[in-house]
């Protein structure tokens, strides 16, 4: 099985990348890449003006500020951290057997159940959240971070239940009959069979829905109060105010967790993955 | 950035319509508790102990963050055992918005704000909803710090306070240049037309929907009228409609010498900043003069900047703290805001290196001692003498006549 693993990523590295994938390649780096470095740049800078093109002066006020006990970004971030990963959590739980049925059955309502979990990402979210605000104000719910950690799974639902739905498309359970019948229980199966052939969707899904909480800032305001402080809560503070060194400060941070997960999923976001291809080779 | 910003600001101004819009259609048995419980400060400090205040305000500023946090939130923890937290929004009407929200949930005892930093139309909202705390400054000791004299005191953009709020600073609008750059700004409205034309692409100002850049209106509006005294009081359909066409023609007159030929205003005071701080305008304004030295000290603007107040008098407003009427902390809230009216927190915010606002109390009725304290203040070089510009300040319009205005310039100007 793993020799099976090694083998093919060998095959993959030594096909290379053609001149236009190279060409796609770097273009996608300069998108990520570029906009980013004014903003590191305005992170320690003191003045910058126009049409200079580097600071007349450079200062760690920005970042001694972001690191401050008044500043609340750290918990900030804590706080954001946690409610994207409780997010992906709640997500995954719901979005899993959701994505299942719509795969793999035909039923009466199908069409309409798909579009009515792909209505949040048509219907603007603070539409819903407009209308769930006086609901989750009587339910004792707004201003907490449940309420928040809920109104997060507006948006990131249709990304998770789509993504599992595509993923389950494709997936024949006839070979959890298999295991079932070579007596595996359905902690087995699923740990053994489902979860292997399913987990590169799986972290696709994650992916998106950790980042699409992770960058909720209406939502949370709405529903937040103002109590539940995320990071784009306190960025968006200083974007508006036009204060570009501590919004690059705030943005350094900001973006971290979208770096690394994209660096960490990166592998399986090649549409071929180790887990379904050894599965076939067993 | 800028895009963005008035979709969301839009999204608010939108909700706060539909809040006010349902408040109004659904009307729930709330009623607004204005009734004071306490019979004196000791009352009030007793029940205020260990107690929690949720003090929402503007936060893109970190000097100001850290006056509140730090000092305020140090002082109140120290001397009361009070808790502070700050909690920073990109426009009051966020507060708003969520105790116009709990109103109409029901939630009329259990809210989430105890304290709002207000003023103007936002005022105007909760005060006409039954939304805040009132009748409580005679308990406060340091009230009496308070000239309620003055008329821009006890009024708030023409609205009464009736001891709905507290001052917190004093405001009034001034221009900005750099000396380096403009050896001759222009010092009244009629200057600045005839300037305007000489210096094509050199001045612009923020739209209407903008809080500066409708004040800046409203002193072309004032020229326009020959001084506020015809403006005050209730709107009046009759006078507006005879001065108004007057108004919208000098800023017609302008539009085409502005930055980029008028075709397009900033949509927010932050964007003219970046315009002055990238010298591509050569004036700037701000209600808060404060904010020069703050932005100098910040290396937004060159060392240079210097301001000013125009020679027929420019519009001042006080700010204030408010009490929103379902706050479960207004003990606390109480003593929060006597605590920043005291000699203690007015001088600590008047430093030009803390915030360099000026003080919202009437110095000549504090002691001698802290009478010279704020007299030997040194001043940012940036920031024009207060006590210089408030000779010749002007009164705010009523709300009323602010929003016929705004409204105007849109229909009249910015098309």
């Amino acid at each position: 099985m793993s020799n099976g693993t090694v083998t093919r990523q060998e095959d993959i590295s030594h096909d290379g990348l053609s001149g236009p994938a190279w060409f796609a390649l770097i273009l996608l780096i300069s998108w990520l890449v570029l906009p980013l470095i004014p903003l590191g740049i305005w992170s320690i800078s003191r003045s910058w003006f126009f049409p200079d093109i580097t600071p007349s002066a450079y200062s760690l006020r920005a970042w001694t500020y972001v690191f401050s006990t008044t500043s609340e970004v750290l918990p900030a971030l804590g706080m954001t951290t946690f409610i994207a990963l409780c997010a992906t959590l709640l997500s995954a739980i719901i979005g899993l057997p959701a994505g299942r049925a719509l795969g793999l059955y035909q039923f009466r309502g199908k069409a309409v159940i798909e579009l009515l979990i792909l209505a949040p990402t048509i219907v603007p979210g603070i539409a819903v959240a407009l209308g769930l605000h006086v609901v989750f104000l009587n339910l004792g719910l707004a201003g907490s971070f449940s309420g928040v950690l809920i109104i997060h799974l507006i948006p990131t639902l249709p990304y998770m239940v789509l993504v599992m739905a595509g993923v389950f498309a494709n997936y024949n359970p006839e070979i959890e009959a298999q295991a079932r019948s070579l007596g595996a229980g359905p902690i087995q199966t699923f740990y053994y069979v489902t979860l292997p052939a399913i987990l590169p969707g799986l972290l696709i899904g994650s992916l998106f829905t950790f980042l699409v909480s992770w960058s909720q800032y209406i939502l949370t305001l709405l529903i937040g109060g103002g109590r539940v402080v995320t990071l784009p809560l306190l960025l968006f503070n200083f974007a508006s105010a036009g204060r570009n060194d501590i919004t690059g400060a705030i943005s350094m941070i900001y973006i971290l967790p979208g770096v690394v997960l994209l660096l960490l999923g990166a592998r399986h976001l090649t549409g071929r993955n180790s887990a379904t291809e050894s599965l076939r080779q067993i | 950035m800028p895009l963005n910003l008035s979709l969301e600001i839009s999204v608010w101004k939108n909700f706060r319509f539909l809040c006010i819009f349902f408040a109004l259609v659904f009307p729930l048995s709330a009623v607004a508790e204005t009734k004071v419980d306490y019979k004196n400060w000791e009352d009030v400090t007793s029940a205020a102990k260990g107690g929690t205040v949720n003090w929402f305000m503007w936060g893109g500023a970190d000097n100001i963050n850290h006056y509140v946090s730090d000092y305020i939130g140090g002082e109140l923890k120290k001397r009361y055992d009070i808790t502070l937290k700050r909690i920073g929004i990109n426009d009051t009407a966020e507060a708003v918005n969520i105790v116009l929200g709990e109103k109409q949930a029901g939630i009329d005892d259990k809210g989430s704000v105890d304290m709002i930093w207000i003023n103007g139309g936002n005022f105007r909202t909760m005060k006409q909803g039954d939304l805040l705390f009132c009748g409580y400054h005679s308990l406060l000791p340091n009230n009496n710090l308070v000239n309620w004299q003055n008329p821009s005191i006890a009024n708030d953009f023409g609205l009464a306070v009736d001891e709905c709020e507290v001052p917190w600073n004093r405001a009034q609008f001034a221009f900005a240049y750099d000396s380096a750059l403009t050896k001759n700004p222009p010092k009244s409205i009629s200057e600045l037309i005839d300037w305007v034309k000489k210096n094509p692409g050199e001045f612009t100002y923020p739209a209407a929907t903008d809080f500066n850049g409708s004040v800046f209106i409203r002193h072309v509006f004032y020229h326009a009228a020959g001084g506020p005294d015809a403006l005050l009081g209730d709107f009046d359909q009759e006078k507006f409609d005879v001065i108004a066409p007057k108004a919208w023609a000098i800023l017609n007159e302008m539009k085409p010498y502005l930055w980029r030929e008028g075709e397009t205003y900033p949509n927010a005071i932050a964007n003219l900043a970046q315009l002055f701080a990238n010298r591509e305008v050569a004036l700037y304004f701000d209600y808060d003069p404060a904010i020069f030295g703050i932005n100098v000290e910040n290396g937004i603007f060159p060392e240079t900047t210097r301001s000013y107040g125009l020679e027929d008098g420019t519009i001042g407003n006080t700010n204030y703290v408010a009490i929103p009427y379902n706050s479960p902390n207004k003990a606390a809230a109480m003593v929060a805001a006597n605590f920043i009216l005291s000699a203690n927190a007015q001088y600590e915010k008047a430093k030009a290196d803390v915030w360099g606002t000026a003080p919202a109390i009437d110095i000549s009725r504090l002691p001698e001692e802290d009478k010279l304290r704020f007299l030997s203040l040194p001043r940012h070089p940036a920031v024009i003498d207060p006590a210089a510009l408030s000779k010749k300040a002007l009164p705010e319009l009523h709300p009323d006549w602010i929003s016929a205005i705004e409204k105007g310039w849109q229909e009249n100007v910015a098309k």
